[in-house]
C-alpha cells in the first residue's frame, strides 16, 4: 500500500475529499492541474497519468515516514516525541532592529539572512500575503528583503508551491521556511523514488516552524465578523502561553478570543496531523512560552537543531553573533515534548475515529514505531472498532 | 450588376433564398427587414446588396418582433414589405403577428419563415406553419426554385387582395439549395408612402390600424379567408402529376415534393402513384382537394416536421367523406413517416414501398461492404470552437473561475457558436447545462439566483453573444437587477452576429446598408441597469480570470463581464495572425508529469496537434489563427509566440 504510486484522481479521493489536505502547496506549481485558491487546493482539470508527483510529494498520502526520518537524520538523534534533536535552545536575533515587528525573537529571519549571506542558499521561500490577505509562498532572492515576512497569521500558506516553481537547477540553493506539513512534503521530495527524478539535495535548507494548527480561512473570517472585524483590521495575532486565548492585535486595541471559539475554526486537516515541531526540518523554531516566565520569554524563540546542515548554520549564527542563545532548562524540553505527545495522541485518536480502524490510519502506517507508541490502543482491541 | 437584378426572361442559378429575394423585387418591395438565423439570412443579405440600386430600405432588426413591426409600418403606409426570419423567430414575432392579422394590412406584406427540419443549424426543430392556422393568415410553401420566386411575387398580390399578412415558408433544402430560375420583370414605378388613419374604424384603407373592434375585425378576417380558399382552388402553383386513377395519392408540399418525385421514380411507380403538390397549404383549397381525394382510396401525406398538412387534410376529408368516400391515410400519425427530422427520398421511398408492398432494388452487396470500409477511414471530427476562437479562451476562463470558486457554479447558456460549450465532453472545460432560446440563459439565471432560499446555493452564471444581448437579454437582465438576482453575466462579444455570417448588430457603427450609424454600447446599458460592469479581453487569461473569480466571490449583486474579442473568422481578422506560434520542442515535456499534454488533451485548439512519433506538441501553422492563447497556458513556456509585424 505504501509503495503504490498514486494519481491525481487518487489524490482527490484520498486527500482532498477526505479533508486531509493541509494546503501546504506540495501538489501545486508542479503542473497546470492543481492550483491553490482561497485556502483550498483546487484541481482544475483531470490529469489521466497513473502516477504523479502530486501524490508522491503530498504529506498526507501514505508513505513510510519512519523510513524517511531515518534516512534524513542521525538515528541517535531521533526522539519519538519531537523527532531528531541535536540541540535545543532559547534564541533570539542579536540585532534589536530585526526584533521589531517579528512574531517572537526573530530567529528565523536572522538564520535566513545568515544562510544567504554566507552563500549556503541564494534564495528563500517565505510566506507572504496578497491584497486579499491570502497567504502564499514568496521567493526572496535579496538578503535585504527578508524582513517583513516574519509574522504568523495562523492560516495556511501554500509555500511549497513557490518552491515547486523555482527552476530545477536552483532548487538545491533555496531555503524554505516551512510548517510541519510543508517540511514533510519537502522531505518526501528529497526521498521520492521516481524514475528520472533525483531530489536528494532538495532543498538547500528547511527552517521549520512549530505549528499546532492553522485556521480555515472561511471559518476564521466568519469568526472575525462576529467580533465586528475583517481580516484587514488585524495587525498581528498571537497565542500567549497559559491563557487559552487567541490574541488579535488591531489598531483599536487588543481583542482576546477564547480558544473554545477558535477551535471551531481550525482547518479539519490539522486535526489529523501528528507533527507540531516540524520534525523533517533542518532546524525548527517556535515561540518560547514557559511557565511563570512567559511574559519575559515572549521576545524569545525556542529552537531545535536537527540535522548536520542545521547544526552548521546554528553554530555559525552563534559564532557570528547573529543569534543570542540561552540554555533551555530541561523542564522546557520536557514541556515541549509533552505538548508534542499530546498532539500526536489527539491526531491518532481523530484518525481512528475517521477511519473506524486502528489498522487503517489513512496516511500513516500502523506499524510505524512512533504511531504504535502513541496510538494508545490495547493490543486485544486491534482491528475494527 | 448583381445577379439578383438579372434582366427579364434571363435564366439564372439562384439560391432558394435568392429566388425569394428576386420574387420580392419583382413584386416591387420597398422595405425588407429580418433578424439573422440559419437558413434565412441570405434573403436579407442579398436584398441589402441591391438596396442602393433598387432604392430599398433594408435593415437587420434587433429582434424578429421588431422586424415584423418595421415591415408592417411600411405596409400601413401602402408600401410592399417583407420580414424574414427562421422558424423560432416567428414565435418571437408572434405576439405582434396576432394583432397584425387582426388589424389587417395595406401594402402587401409577407412574413418569410425559413425553417430547419432536422435542426441542422438550430437547437430546436420548430414548426411555424401552425401559426398560419392559429392566426388565420394564408400560408404558401414553394416546392422548387422557380416556384420560390414566382410564389413570393404572388404572395404580395395575395396580401393586398385580402388586406392581411401572408406567410411564406421555406426549409433548409429549399433556401440553401440552388436551381435555375427564369426571371420576370422588375418594376420601374415606385410607390409613395402615405399613412391614412382619419377614416372610419372599419375602413381598411383610411381608418386606424388597430385590432379593435375585435369581434368585427375577426369576422372580417375569416370572411377574407373564404376568398383565399377560392384563389387557392384555382392557383397554378398547386399541381397534380400522375395517372388518372392512381393506387395511391401523395399529397405534399415544399421540398418534400421533390423527395416524393424521386421516391416514386426510384420504385418505378409512376403509373401507380399520383402526386398532388400543394403550394397553398393553409387554408387548404377545398375543391381542389375534393377533386383529387376522389381519385384514390389510399393517401400518403409527405411533409416535414409536424403533421400539419396531414391533420388539415384529414379534417377536410372527414367533412366530405360522404362525397369522396372513406380514405386510408398514411403519414406521421400511423408511423409511416417520422415526426422528427428531415425527410429525404430514401425515407419516402421506404414508406411508399411498405404501403404498396414494392421492394426497392437493393444496392449490390460489394458496394455496401465498400461503403462500410470507407466509412472507417473518415477521421472523427469533434464539433468544437475554431482555432483562434475567443469562446475557447472565454470558456477556459469560466471553467477555471467556477473550479476555483469551488461551489459548483454553472453557466446558463444561450444561442450562438458558444452554444457548443453545451457539447459534452468535447473539451474538458465546456460547461453549459442549460440551452434554450435567445436570451433565455439570462432569464434562467435570474430564476436560479432566487433559489438559494430553497437550498440551491451555487454561483449562477449566464452567457450570451453580443447580438443576442440586444435581441432578448435586456429584459432578463433588468429582471435580474430588479429582483436582486446574484448572477455573473458574461457577454461573449465577438463583434458581430458571427454564427450566421457577420451581420451587423446595434453594437456596431454600421447598418445592413453599410451606412454609419450610432453604436449602442453594451457596457453603458448594463451600467444603466445598475450592474457592476467590467470589460476584458478573453485572450488575456490572467486579467479575465482575476475579474471572474472576484465576481463569483462578490455575493449579492448583478455582475456583468463583457469579454471583447473579435471572432477569428471575422472579415477584419481572417487570415491575419497577431502572432506566429511555435512549439519549442526542447522545452515541451509532452506526456510527462508536469504537463501531460495540457494543450492537446485539454485546451484542444484544432491548430494544436500531437506528434505521436516525437511525443511533442506541434502547431499546425495552416490552421493556427495566431491568437497566442496557447502560449499562456503552456506550463513549460514551450509554446512561443512572436508578434507578427504589420506588413509594409
Amino acid at each position: 500500500m505504501i509503495k503504490k504510486p498514486g494519481s491525481q484522481t487518487e489524490l482527490k479521493k484520498n486527500v482532498l475529499e477526505q479533508s486531509l489536505c493541509t494546503g501546504c502547496g506540495a501538489c501545486v506549481g508542479l503542473c497546470p492541474y492543481q492550483v491553490f485558491y482561497a485556502d483550498r487546493t483546487v484541481q482544475l482539470f483531470d490529469c489521466d497519468l497513473p502516477e504523479g508527483k502530486c501524490w508522491a510529494f503530498c504529506p498526507r498520502t501514505p508513505a513510510d515516514y519512519d523510513h524517511i526520518k531515518k534516512s534524513l537524520f542521525n538515528m541517535d538523534d531521533l526522539t519519538p516525541e519531537i523527532g531528531a534533536v541535536k540541540g535545543y535552545y532559547f534564541s533570539r536575533a542579536f540585532d534589536p532592529r530585526l526584533r521589531v515587528n517579528v512574531q517572537h525573537g526573530g530567529t528565523v529571519t536572522a538564520l535566513l539572512e545568515l544562510a544567504m549571506g554566507e552563500g549556503m542558499i541564494d534564495s528563500a521561500v517565505v510566506s507572504s500575503r496578497n491584497e486579499e490577505f491570502e497567504q502564499h509562498g514568496l521567493l526572496v532572492t535579496d538578503q535585504n528583503q527578508l524582513r517583513g515576512y516574519s509574522k504568523s497569521w495562523f492560516t495556511v500558506s501554500p509555500t511549497v508551491a513557490a518552491f515547486n516553481r523555482i527552476p530545477d537547477d536552483r532548487k538545491k540553493r533555496a531555503g524554505v521556511v516551512a510548517t510541519p506539513c510543508q517540511a514533510t512534503a519537502l522531505a518526501k521530495m528529497k526521498t521520492a523514488e521516481i524514475p528520472g527524478y533525483n531530489g536528494s539535495d532538495l532543498p538547500g535548507l528547511v527552517i521549520g516552524l512549530f505549528c499546532g494548527w492553522t485556521l480555515s480561512m472561511e471559518k476564521f473570517y466568519n469568526l472575525l465578523g462576529r467580533y465586528g472585524l475583517s481580516i484587514t483590521d488585524l495587525t498581528g495575532m498571537d497565542i500567549p502561553a497559559g491563557k487559552n486565548i487567541l490574541e488579535l492585535f488591531t489598531a483599536g486595541g487588543l481583542i482576546s478570543v477564547p480558544m473554545a471559539e477558535v477551535d471551531h475554526c481550525v482547518r479539519t486537516a490539522c486535526r489529523y496531523c501528528m507533527d507540531s515541531t516540524a520534525e523533517f526540518a533542518d532546524l525548527s523554531v517556535g515561540a518560547a512560552r514557559f511557565g511563570k516566565d512567559c511574559e519575559e520569554m515572549r521576545g524569545w524563540n525556542q529552537i531545535i537543531v536537527r540535522s548536520d546542515r542545521g547544526k552548521h548554520l546554528f553554530e555559525l549564527a552563534v559564532a557570528k553573533h547573529v543569534l543570542q542563545i540561552r540554555e533551555a532548562p530541561p523542564s522546557a524540553l520536557l514541556e515541549l515534548k509533552n505538548a508534542a505527545v499530546e498532539k500526536k495522541k489527539k491526531a491518532l485518536k481523530n484518525i481512528v475515529e475517521k477511519s473506524h480502524s486502528t489498522k487503517n490510519l489513512l496516511y500513516l502506517k500502523s506499524d510505524d514505531p512512533v504511531v504504535r507508541k502513541y496510538l494508545g490502543v490495547e493490543k486485544k482491541r486491534k482491528g475494527k472498532l | 450588376m448583381s445577379k439578383l437584378l438579372s434582366p427579364d426572361r434571363s435564366t439564372v442559378l439562384f439560391l432558394g433564398n435568392e429566388a425569394i429575394a428576386r420574387g420580392a423585387l419583382e413584386a416591387g418591395i420597398e422595405v425588407a427587414t429580418g433578424y439573422p438565423g440559419t437558413p434565412s439570412s441570405e434573403v436579407i443579405e442579398s436584398l441589402a446588396g441591391v438596396a442602393r440600386e433598387r432604392n430599398l430600405y433594408v435593415e437587420w432588426s434587433v429582434i424578429e418582433k421588431v422586424a415584423l413591426e418595421v415591415a408592417a409600418a411600411a405596409s400601413f403606409a401602402g408600401l410592399r414589405s417583407m420580414a424574414v426570419m427562421k422558424q423560432n423567430g416567428v414565435n418571437v414575432a408572434s405576439d405582434f403577428l396576432l394583432h397584425l392579422t387582426a388589424s389587417g394590412t395595406r401594402g402587401g406584406v409577407v412574413l418569410v419563415s425559413c425553417e430547419d427540419p432536422g435542426a441542422l443549424s438550430s437547437v430546436n426543430e420548430g414548426e411555424s406553419r401552425y401559426f398560419a392556422s392559429m392566426m388565420e393568415m394564408p400560408l404558401l410553401e414553394p416546392t422548387d426554385f422557380q416556384d420560390a420566386k414566382d410564389i413570393t411575387k404572388w404572395a404580395f398580390e395575395l396580401s393586398e387582395a385580402i388586406g392581411n399578412v401572408v406567410m411564406l415558408r421555406s426549409v433548409t433544402r429549399m433556401s440553401h439549395a440552388s436551381g435555375n430560375v427564369t426571371c420576370g420583370k422588375l418594376p420601374t414605378k415606385r410607390r409613395n408612402a402615405a399613412f391614412e388613419y382619419d377614416g372610419p374604424v372599419m375602413d381598411s384603407q383610411t381608418g386606424p390600424m388597430i385590432s379593435t373592434p375585435v369581434m368585427a375585425k375577426h369576422l372580417l378576417r375569416q370572411q377574407k379567408l373564404k376568398d383565399v380558399q377560392r384563389m387557392f382552388d384555382n392557383s397554378p402553383f398547386n399541381r397534380y402529376t400522375g395517372p388518372a386513377k392512381p393506387d395511391l395519392l401523395i399529397i405534399t408540399s415544399s421540398a418534400c415534393f421533390l423527395y416524393s418525385c424521386e421516391a416514386v421514380e426510384m420504385l418505378g411507380l409512376q403509373k401507380r402513384v399520383g402526386i398532388l403538390k400543394l403550394a397553398t397549404t393553409w387554408p387548404l383549397p377545398p375543391n381542389l382537394l375534393e377533386k383529387y381525394l376522389r381519385k384514390a382510396k389510399t393517401i400518403l401525406i409527405v411533409e416535414e416536421v409536424m403533421a400539419f398538412l396531414e391533420e388539415n387534410v384529414k379534417v377536410l376529408a372527414s367533412g366530405i367523406a360522404g362525397r369522396v368516400g372513406v380514405k386510408t391515410f398514411f403519414g406521421k400519425y400511423n408511423g409511416a413517416l417520422p415526426f422528427a427530422g428531415e425527410l429525404n427520398p430514401d425515407i419516402v421511398a421506404d414508406a411508399l414501398g411498405k404501403i404498396l408492398k414494392v421492394k426497392r432494388k437493393s444496392l449490390p452487396a460489394d458496394y455496401q461492404t465498400d461503403v462500410q470500409k470507407t466509412a472507417a477511414l473518415i477521421p472523427v471530427r469533434e464539433q468544437t470552437f475554431c482555432a483562434g476562437c475567443p469562446h475557447r479562451a472565454s470558456f477556459w476562463n469560466i471553467h477555471n473561475a467556477i473550479a476555483l470558486d469551488g461551489r459548483k457554479g454553472f453557466v446558463c447558456g444561450d444561442i450562438g457558436c458558444y452554444s457548443m460549450a453545451a457539447l459534452s465532453p468535447a473539451t474538458g472545460y465546456h460547461t453549459m447545462p442549460t440551452l434554450h432560446s435567445m436570451g433565455s440563459g439570462t432569464g434562467l439565471a435570474s430564476g436560479f439566483a432566487q433559489l438559494s432560499r430553497f437550498g440551491l446555493d451555487k454561483p449562477i452564471l449566464a452567457v450570451c453573444g453580443d447580438s443576442t444581448f440586444y435581441h432578448a437579454v435586456i429584459p432578463a437582465l433588468i429582471n435580474a437587477q430588479h429582483n436582486r438576482a446574484d448572477i455573473t453575466f458574461i457577454v461573449l462579444d465577438n463583434a458581430g452576429t458571427a454564427m450566421t455570417g457577420f451581420q451587423p448588430h446595434p453594437g456596431l457603427a454600421v447598418s445592413a446598408l453599410k451606412d454609419v450609424v450610432p453604436a449602442v454600447d453594451i457596457a453603458a446599458i448594463c451600467k444603466a441597469i445598475g450592474a457592476k460592469v467590467a470589460v476584458s479581453d478573453p485572450f488575456d487569461l490572467a486579467s479575465t480570470s482575476r475579474i471572474l473569480t472576484s465576481f463569483l466571490a462578490d455575493k449579492g449583486s448583478l455582475k456583468v463581464l463583457i469579454l471583447r474579442q473579435a471572432c477569428a473568422l471575422s472579415p477584419e481578422k481572417k487570415g491575419k495572425k497577431a502572432f506566429d506560434v511555435k512549439v519549442d520542442e526542447s522545452l515541451c515535456i509532452g506526456e510527462a508529469c508536469g504537463c501531460n499534454r495540457l494543450c492537446t488533451r485539454i485546451f484542444r485548439c484544432p491548430a494544436l496537434t500531437w506528434d505521436r512519433d516525437t511525443k511533442k506538441a506541434v502547431v499546425d501553422e495552416v490552421i493556427c489563427a495566431g491568437c497566442g492563447v496557447c502560449a499562456s497556458i503552456c506550463p513549460q513556456q514551450a509554446i512561443v509566440k512572436t508578434e507578427v509585424s504589420a506588413p509594409g
